[in-house]
């Protein structure tokens, strides 16, 4: 029972983080460079990009996740079960990796961009060969920001039928007074967090060529 | 190599800024142009302006017959790929190491992999980095940064290199070899070289021709040799003061003593002309101050003497320095 649980969990963390980067980078990647006096600077389409990002952000999960349930169907075919809880997830997860991704990106030096352009790079050069590679530390612990993030959520998930170690507890733990549950899925909750901020504070340090 | 046609430019906002005033600049092929200027005098934006990292409001930049103001992005990418350009903050990428950092303009202009390795090794040689290939810009050196900056800059075999305060943040000595490697650059692959710099040493090193630049207003252009010896412009001698000590204040012993300021260059340093003057004219010569300097390979001096013996004699010596050579001012 906890091990499927732990299972579940992970299966909506791990999809909703990728599909969230997925998207949220790109996303993120706009935000920084068509800002005032940078390579794609549009003024217009980032105050509009900047205002999707933050209404995103602005909706509590709870809330976003019952709103967007029609959404959801249209998706995967059903509001309820592990799968369906990754849409709600990865929605509320896009605007959070875009923000981190844009605060990476403006991270990077001015002047290696400005050396990069005094070069001949074009726009996509600079963003590929220069701003990921050179924020690639902090977008690597933006992921992981969000990895964390997102367990917290999927335990919110679960209390909506959404399955995982948040449903666990509620169902067992909560309703059927079961205290030992209640703590094996607090422990294992512990233990994800510590092992995903671990294993992303490793690969950022080993990507870390900075003074 | 390049004209600057009445080139403008004002940076917008609260207060703006009139960074560069009617700007009219001819910058020779083949030789190294210093720019000089207190911070703030317009200078980062005048180099700026010759890449177009910053673009004019007004006038026109010629660079090799290419007029880059009116080129679209595409090409002045291709442009920007034929002048190199190093920074005061080495601006290299951390993610990459030594040859990551060289190898990147030749990734951008489309070598091959073989290419891109040959191209860096006799880079690194040039530079005199070649232990260094793997290393972090982390890893390195204040001086091995700039060498790096250097190497990249010249990986695409541009025919131009502008040097924006590249060695304001090394210290003297780092200076000095650093500038020496560009000497040699200069010399060895014919490039144009445009210096930016607050530092007078710099621009006496190894410069050949310097513009004087204060207030966004270019103040006077000429041989480094005569800027410094002779300079016409308030700004230039302001800069000069303390520097060669031109100004140094002296009073002759006694008032009937001639107080002259004598200033010789190059081969003139070499002849014996004080001594030869005294036996000529039979006269008294007490040195007040005296110093040589070298202006990149040119020798230069300057010595503040008084003369003492009747009036005739001293006019005499003063007619044989001037046919000798010498400049000559007469202070009092």
């Amino acid at each position: 029972m906890l091990w499927d649980a732990t299972l579940e969990t992970l299966f909506m963390v791990s999809s909703a983080t990728v599909l969230a980067t997925i998207i949220g980078l790109p996303l993120g990647i706009l935000l920084a460079t068509t800002e005032e006096n940078h390579i794609l600077e549009q003024i217009v389409l980032n105050k509009a990009l900047g205002a999707i990002v933050n209404l995103g952000r602005s909706v509590p999960f709870i809330i976003l996740m019952v709103a967007i349930i029609p959404f959801t169907r249209k998706i995967v075919g059903t509001s309820i079960g592990t799968t369906a809880a990754i849409v709600p997830l990865t929605v509320a997860a896009i605007p959070f990796v875009a923000r981190l991704v844009e605060g990476a990106l403006k991270e990077v030096d001015p002047g290696v961009i400005e050396a990069a352009e005094s070069m001949g790079a074009s726009p996509p050069e600079i963003i590929y060969k220069v701003l990921i590679p050179e924020a690639l530390p902090a977008l690597v612990l933006a992921v992981t920001l969000t990895a964390v993030n997102l367990i917290g959520y999927s335990a919110m998930a679960g209390a909506i039928g959404g399955g995982g170690l948040g449903d666990l507890a509620i169902r067992f733990g909560y309703q059927r007074f079961r205290g030992d549950v209640m703590i094996q899925t607090v422990v294992i909750l512990i233990i994800l967090v510590q092992g995903i901020q671990m294993v992303g504070d490793k690969i950022a340090h080993k990507l870390y060529h900075k003074n | 190599m390049i004209i600057f046609k009445n080139v403008d430019r004002t940076f917008a906002g609260k207060d703006t800024v009139h960074a560069l005033k009617n700007i009219n600049l001819n910058i020779p092929e083949g030789k190294i142009f210093g720019i000089i200027g207190q911070s703030g005098a317009g200078k980062s934006t005048l180099v700026r302006c010759i890449n177009m990292l910053e673009k004019p409001d007004r006038g026109d930049i010629i660079v090799d017959g290419v007029l880059m103001n009116n080129l679209d992005a595409k090409e002045l990418r291709i442009e920007r790929k034929k002048i190199g350009m190093i920074f005061q903050h080495f601006n290299l990428l951390n993610s990459r190491t030594v040859f990551g950092n060289i190898a990147f303009p030749l990734e951008l202009a489309g070598a091959s992999k073989d290419e891109i390795k040959e191209k860096v090794q006799n880079l690194v040689s040039l530079v005199g980095l070649t232990d260094k290939l793997n290393a972090y810009p982390e890893q390195l050196s204040g001086g091995q940064k700039q060498r790096v900056g250097i190497a990249r800059a010249l990986a695409t075999e541009p025919k131009l290199l502008l040097c924006d305060e590249a060695t304001s943040a090394l210290d003297p000595e780092t200076t000095t070899s650093v500038l020496k490697l560009l000497q040699e650059i200069n010399e060895k692959l014919q490039l144009t070289i445009v210096i930016i710099t607050h530092e007078m040493s710099v621009i006496q090193e190894i410069c050949d021709k310097v513009a004087v630049l204060e207030n966004g207003f270019l103040q006077e252009v000429g041989p480094v040799i005569d800027v410094f010896t002779n300079p016409q412009s308030v700004a230039t001698q302001r800069m000069l003061q303390g520097f060669l000590a031109t100004n140094y204040k002296a009073q002759p012993s006694e008032i009937s003593n001639t107080l002259l300021r004598l200033t010789f260059v190059d081969k003139k340093t070499h002849d014996p002309i004080i001594s030869q003057m005294v036996r000529a004219y039979e006269l008294d010569v007490n040195i007040l101050f005296g110093r040589v300097d070298q202006m990149k390979e040119t020798p230069f001096g300057m010595l503040l003497i008084e003369l003492s013996g009747n009036h005739e004699k001293k006019e005499n010596a003063i007619t044989y320095l001037r046919n000798n050579g010498v400049k000559v001012e007469v202070l009092n």
